[in-house]
């Protein structure tokens, strides 16, 4: 059932203009910087080449990028799951949700699987783009297919937490902020504490960029890949929670 | 037709706010049976409405569907067809869409669930506006859509809050005639503070005040002005404006 309303939210997602904006928006910022790092990396290039072990297109090029599709999925996450379901909500089309029996988790898990699948495509095309340059050098392979895991793993931690967001609310402006809000402290919850002199492996390990940077850098660790499927569960328990109580408490 | 009411509320409470809004309603419905539920505004009708279609819970007592607890089988629920207040409607899919995605939402199959809102798209008078988005249709069509989504799945019970609020007298008109026909293999509940909804389209009459049932009786012993002087209109009036003088005093 949960994919009847996957379908449906899909559908609903591609009719409005938002997140085609979207899609086309953070697509053509990425290409610009993409674009941009291709052009340093061959201006440096002849440099690089008398180097022994010099960093090569992986390192100088998808590497900034896909850093660059994880700080625009930080936004891009809420601004799309913040309607999920506040919106529903607003609109009263959440009665028609509650009222056909399915349940709060498979609600929740329909919306996380659509907004996933949008995010899936978002990063395929950005990493499509380093991917392109196959026709002139030799990525590396292995590290782009690492990199491209961490960052669907890293959009659908965000996705939750906006799902999570959106159903404390039903003001789909709130959703977007609370969701960008904890983004950010998530984000930045490390290096915050490091300026700050406190260094935590606590604080290091709730840190979003702490599990993301390993994907990144070719290495999947079952601690990674743990931590974002913990935020996921959360997120998505209190989301299907928050809904189950709105029925019992109004 | 089964010994066991589709619906029964026995003793439902539902208290919001530390407010009661409703307050130990206990009624039985049987299948082809169009129940009106008359109230003034605030008097717990929509929150009634919502128990028995499963978006809220009961705070006490409780909401039995074909003998089960709804609660405690919230599958149940695709049995019954819900028409909130304000329709349901995703704005940006077309009306064929939407019943689809409506009629799958409530486990039909996909082969089925085409059928079903063919169906659902003639009976109530959608066939011009099929292909249309629902967020471009007229209130009278937005009204037939909300009903069609109540009804696409074939339910046992229909519960539909105020369908003709807002309509012009054909459109209502044409809704009286639909939930009519709905009524005679199904059972209805109809929420409506216009007493001509309830003595054009129903078997029997409940009357809900200050969150408690004040009557519950078949329409045909209100027609009219008869000998007794119980006339819907004198009863719904005895209640509301009774209560409201003596809590003046």
């Amino acid at each position: 059932m949960s994919r009847v309303i996957a379908r449906n939210e899909w559908r609903r997602l591609f009719a409005q203009p938002l997140a085609w904006a979207l899609l086309a928006a953070t697509l053509a910022v990425l290409a610009y910087f993409f674009l941009l790092t291709l052009q340093g990396f061959l201006g440096l290039s002849p440099k690089l080449a008398g180097l022994p072990s010099a960093p090569g297109m992986t390192d100088l090029v998808a590497l900034p990028l896909l850093r660059a599709v994880a700080s625009v999925l930080l936004i891009v996450a809420p601004l799309l799951g913040m309607r999920a379901i506040a919106g529903e909500r607003q609109s009263g089309t959440l009665a028609l949700l509650q009222s056909s029996g399915i349940g709060a988790t498979r609600i929740v898990l329909g919306k996380f699987i659509a907004l996933c699948g949008f995010f899936a495509v978002l990063v395929v095309l950005a990493v499509a783009m380093p991917a392109s340059l196959a026709i002139g050098t030799h990525p590396d392979w292995g590290r782009l297919c690492t990199g491209l895991l961490g960052l669907i793993l890293f959009a659908a931690a965000l996705t939750a937490i906006a799902i999570a967001a959106s159903s404390f609310t039903r003001q789909v402006v709130v959703a977007a902020i609370v969701a960008l809000a904890l983004n950010l402290v998530l984000w930045m919850l490390d290096a915050g504490a490091r300026h700050e002199g406190v260094s935590s492996d606590f604080i290091n390990y709730l840190a979003l960029p702490t599990h993301l940077e390993p994907f990144l850098r070719g290495i999947v660790a079952t601690v990674d890949v743990v931590y974002f499927a913990l935020i996921v569960a959360v997120a998505l328990t209190l989301a299907a929670r928050r809904l189950d109580a709105e029925r019992e408490a109004g | 037709m089964s010994a066991t009411p589709i619906l029964q509320l026995q003793g439902a409470t539902r208290r919001m706010a530390g407010r009661t809004i409703i307050d130990g309603v206990t009624l039985a419905l049987d299948l082809g049976c169009v129940l009106g539920l008359l109230g003034v505004n605030g008097a717990g009708k929509s929150t009634t409405l919502r128990m028995i279609a499963g978006v809220l819970a009961p705070s006490a007592g409780r909401v039995l569907f074909d003998g089960r607890d709804l609660h405690e089988e919230p599958d149940l629920a695709r049995r019954l067809g819900y028409l909130p207040e304000t329709p349901p409607l995703y704005a940006e899919l077309r009306v064929d869409e939407y019943l689809m995605f409506c009629a799958r939402l409530h486990g039909l199959r996909a082969a089925d669930a085409r059928k079903a809102v063919d169906r659902a798209i003639e009976r109530c008078g959608l066939g011009e506006v099929g292909r249309r988005l629902c967020g471009n249709l007229s209130k009278g069509y937005t009204q037939r859509t909300g009903i069609a989504q109540a009804i696409v799945h074939d339910p046992d019970l229909i519960v539909l809050d105020e369908p003709a609020s807002g309509l012009d007298p054909v459109q209502a008109a044409s809704i009286r005639e639909l939930v009519r026909e709905l009524g005679r293999e199904r059972a209805v509940i109809l929420s409506t503070h216009l007493l001509h909804d309830v003595t054009a389209c129903c078997t029997r009459v409940a009357i809900l005040h200050g969150g408690r049932l004040r009557h519950d009786g078949a329409v045909a012993d209100l027609a009219g002005d008869n000998a007794h002087g119980t006339s819907l209109e004198k009863v719904f009036f005895r209640i509301a404006i009774g209560d409201d003088a003596q809590a003046a005093a």
